[in-house]
């Protein structure tokens, strides 16, 4: 952590700001390389509750979306195809609800449908357990459990190199 | 107090009124907490055509003018 | 506005380089959405005894994001003004011109998005009958890998040219450069605070030739701090967004201006926002005061002939004075896609009113009446 270069009057924000940068460099080493074990996952979802160790044999792929991000709603489309297509070979698809107030996400639903399951996680650990960096966020999840690779933001150009993984995944025993 | 002190003091004094209200702690939200951030009205901005004429208008009756620009930071999607 | 009382502000640079709309005001996102606006802006200002100035002026603005990693935004409006404006103080004489003028200006500018920065490069024109304005601007933007961090660099540039349909022989011109630096932090989950730093020089003709006498300094720097913020109240379902910025130049002008606006939601479609705006400033240097010389008259201040000034303005513009604005906005969104709003201001100018001094005496109020009509739709 560094040093403040303090004076007796050093300023509130000047102290915030120092505040900042040990924070900051505090949270940069990653959580999540890959190859490391994929953190717990047990949260409530739309009927049933969702629990990651008992997807184990199944290559799971965890999106973190919000009803506020407007990327998350191109998203949707592309998870439901993804979905779709890959669920025989043993694609799973487990997009976690970070908004605050249930009734966002539910609106958000009844606009966007998905074809996937759905988990709420309001309070936010199980995003802090991850070490999400931005949103959305998606996890990739290897059928033993281990962490693939994670991926941040959702653009158009995302979409082919996202589902290579996804299919190198599946066909790795 | 001479100028170039006062200068500073309306600027800091306005950092620190701002800074000092309880429940502004400074404690930079998680991306998963932006969702208030990322509300329409939280821009800082504002609306571009409404900020041209309003910007137009006072600059013409008043002498200050300028300082605005670029708003940004804070939301954190993609 | 009128001829007399433009905007000679290159700030409309960098000013006019807004943050963009959307779901995230963030330096590195493309907008997801396009946006056609279109605005109708009614005005009206007057004096005691004299209506002033009145302006028509609709205008248009388009964002059209090219891909996920461009962007381009424009906007053109077209003033019809007309009325008259005093030729000194807030003398009203049979001699107050009165006149019609049109304005037309327009900008445009192109922004890049990388993963945690943007670039952007914008050009602007105006131009009535006795004065052009071109200008351009640079800004780049950095952000902090948790996004919770923003800064800002911009740079602007412009080049004026002056003249006077009072006197065919007058060309003048003038250029302003303009930097400016600024932090956008999100300070919690509901609090994003922003502070500002401009400068700007300028070199050339600033005088009016409108008024009489009227001589300014061929340069005037300033110098600008303004600090905003934003709350939001996760209660009230409303957001308060407040600023402050203190301005000085090299006339010897300070000024404060605070503002207000109170966002409260109103069921799913309808947003209520009044607001608040308050002005002070000193008086430049070289403004004279309504007092005139026993033996010449008006314009002219005493001993004005026989130990010429090196300066000197009669501007009301100029003058020490506090103004308050009042304002109330109405927007409707009817679809996702169709919103709609309506704003009314009131603008009050008078020299007793001014913080922190003695304003400026002699002068009558100054008031003003705007209102805006707008239609947007996202695309």
């Amino acid at each position: 952590m560094p040093r403040p270069v303090s004076t007796p009057r050093l300023g509130r924000l000047a102290r915030s700001l120092v505040l900042c940068v040990a924070v900051c460099a505090a949270t940069a080493a990653s959580a999540l390389d890959a190859g490391a074990a994929a953190p717990e996952l047990n949260l409530p979802g739309l009927s049933d509750a969702v629990n990651l160790a008992a997807l184990k044999g199944k290559v799971v792929y965890v999106d973190f979306w919000a009803s506020w991000c407007g990327p998350c709603k191109q998203s949707f489309p592309f998870m439901n195809d993804l979905q779709a297509r890959y669920r025989s070979d043993g694609l799973e698809i487990v997009a976690i609800n970070v908004d605050a107030k249930r009734g966002d996400a539910d609106r958000f639903l009844a606009d966007v449908p998905a074809r996937f399951a759905i988990a709420f996680d309001a309070k936010g650990e199980t995003a802090r357990r991850f070490d999400v960096k931005a949103m959305p966020s998606s996890v990739l999840i290897d059928r033993t459990g281990k962490v693939v690779a994670m991926h941040k933001g959702f653009r158009d150009e995302d979409r082919k190199e996202l589902e290579l993984r996804i299919a190198q995944a599946l066909a790795a025993k | 107090m001479s100028r170039p002190l006062r200068f500073v003091r309306s600027a800091f004094a306005a950092l620190l009124a701002a800074g000092a209200c309880s429940g502004c702690a400074f404690n930079p939200p998680q991306p998963w907490e932006k969702g208030n951030l990322a509300r329409q009205e939280m821009t800082m901005g504002g609306d571009p055509l409404d900020q041209r004429f309003v910007q137009h208008i006072y600059g013409s009756k008043e002498n200050a003018s300028g300082g605005y620009g670029v708003g940004g930071g804070g939301c954190g999607c993609n | 506005m009128a001829a007399t009382e433009r905007s000679d502000r290159a700030g409309a640079i960098i000013a006019a380089a807004l943050a963009l709309p959307g779901v995230c005001a963030h330096a590195e996102n493309a907008p997801e959405h396009g946006v056609v606006a279109v605005k109708y802006l009614h005005y009206q200002d007057s004096q005691p005894g004299l209506q002033r100035i009145r302006v028509e002026a609709p205008s248009l603005y388009v964002l059209a994001p090219l891909g996920s990693r461009w962007s381009v935004e424009g906007s053109a409006v077209y003033d019809s003004v007309s009325g008259a404006t005093p030729r000194y103080h807030t003398a009203i004489s049979g001699a107050t011109p009165h006149m019609t003028e049109e304005r037309k200006a327009g900008d445009v500018k192109v922004t890049r998005y990388n993963e945690r920065s943007s670039f952007g490069v914008g050009v602007s024109h105006s131009s009535e009958r006795d004065y052009k304005s071109t200008a351009g601007s640079f800004e780049a933007g950095f952000t902090s890998d948790d996004g919770n961090r923003t800064w800002n660099f911009g740079l602007g540039y412009a080049s004026d040219t002056i003249g006077s349909t009072n006197d065919a022989t007058l060309h003048e011109s003038r250029r302003t450069a303009e930097a400016q630096v600024g932090v956008t932090q999100a300070w919690s989950a509901n609090d994003l605070f922003q502070l500002n730093l401009t400068y700007v020089g300028g070199r050339g003709y600033f005088s009016d030739p409108y008024k009489e006498p009227d001589i300014r300094p061929r340069k005037r720097d300033e110098a600008i701090v303004l600090v905003r913020w934003n709350h939001y109240f996760d209660g009230a379902g409303a957001t308060l967004r407040s600023a402050y910025r203190f301005y000085r130049d090299s006339f010897r002008i300070n000024a404060h201006t605070l503002g207000a606006e109170w966002v409260q939601q109103v069921g799913s479609m309808v947003t209520v926002t009044p607001s608040v705006r308050l002005y002070t400033q000193s008086a430049a240097s070289f403004y004279f005061d309504p007092v005139y010389d026993p033996d010449v008259g008006a314009p002219y201040p005493p001993g004005y002939f026989t130990n010429p000034p090196q300066y000197i303005s009669p501007d009301q513009r100029l003058s020490a004075f506090g103004a308050v604005t009042v304002g109330l906005k109405l927007g409707v969104q009817i679809t996702p896609d169709w919103t709609t709003d309506l704003k009314a201001e009131h603008y009050e100018q008078r020299g007793s009113w001014r913080v922190g001094g003695t304003g400026s005496p002699g002068l009558d109020p100054f008031r003003a009446t705007f209102v805006q009509v707008g239609v947007a739709k996202r695309f």
